[in-house]
């Protein structure tokens, strides 16, 4: 069964496979995420470990959320509340670590 | 209105399940449109959910909600066929409903401004439609109401 990091960027609750997941560093207000051959990713908040989701496809949100589309894996709940879960191997743009995301710390 | 319980084929040609003709929709209000749902994909009604929006998302995706336990995407039903908005809603809910074709539908919501009856709308009645996710039109007790057909909902186009 696979487990999923659980953070929040940008307002939205995220799931990521936590195998593609090596490591986790505060920087700053913000969390660096260091993924297994990808490009590190950003966080505003980091929630929790969970292996629990049941992961579900949505055609509609990828046609109506065109920019996150291709990064996007599926969507799941987590407690009450709806959370996008990510494809490690192309996140969407919105989580990765840009300049300004904070420092180490 | 609810049909009365038939197995026969009504007067318009409608076949009937129950005490519902297979011509039976939802009718709901978005925004100045009355809009006619499919009641076979109508899973529930529901007060309006809390959603969680997506930055960046296209302005008909109001964002994400939860209904008994499983994530939906719900979507503006009067921004989907461009409706101009109505007065403020006394009572909006979100209609749960089945959208996407036969072999890959998939849950979601639409959030209106109110439910208002279950109508009868023979597929003979409708005209003027694209084909699309917005089937046409029909007369339905002296007003148009926009016809859709939730499995065109969420292809791309």
């Amino acid at each position: 069964m696979s487990s999923y990091l659980l953070l929040r960027r940008g307002g939205v609750l995220w799931g990521i496979d936590n195998a593609a997941v090596t490591g986790l560093t505060r920087r700053g207000e913000s969390f660096r995420i260091a993924m297994d051959g990808e490009a590190p990713l950003s966080a505003d908040e980091v929630l929790c470990v969970v292996d629990d989701l049941r992961v579900q496809p949505s055609a509609a949100l990828c046609r109506f959320w065109p920019g996150a589309a291709a990064g996007v894996a599926g969507l799941a709940v987590h407690g009450e509340l709806p959370l996008v879960v990510v494809d490690p191997r192309q996140p969407p743009a919105m989580l990765r670590l840009e300049e300004g995301d904070g420092t180490d710390g | 209105m609810i049909a009365p319980e038939s197995s026969s084929k009504g007067a318009n040609g409608s076949g009937r399940l129950g005490g519902l003709s297979t011509g039976s929709h939802l009718l709901v209000q978005a925004g100045e449109y009355v809009c006619a749902l499919p009641l076979v994909s109508v899973r529930r009604v529901v007060r309006s959910l809390t959603v969680h929006p997506l930055p960046g998302s296209a302005p008909e995706l109001e964002g994400l909600a939860e209904f008994g336990g499983e994530p939906l995407p719900v979507l503006n039903l009067a921004r989907m066929v461009n409706a101009a908005p109505g007065a403020n809603p006394a009572y909006p809910v979100t209609v749960v409903v089945w959208a996407g074709p036969a072999d890959a539908r998939e849950i979601m919501g639409l959030a209106v401004d109110a439910a208002l009856e279950v109508a009868d709308v023979p597929s003979a009645s409708v005209v003027a439609g694209g084909g699309g996710f917005l089937l046409g039109e029909a007369p339905i007790a002296g007003r148009v109401v926009r016809v859709l057909n939730l499995e065109a909902l969420g292809r791309e186009t």
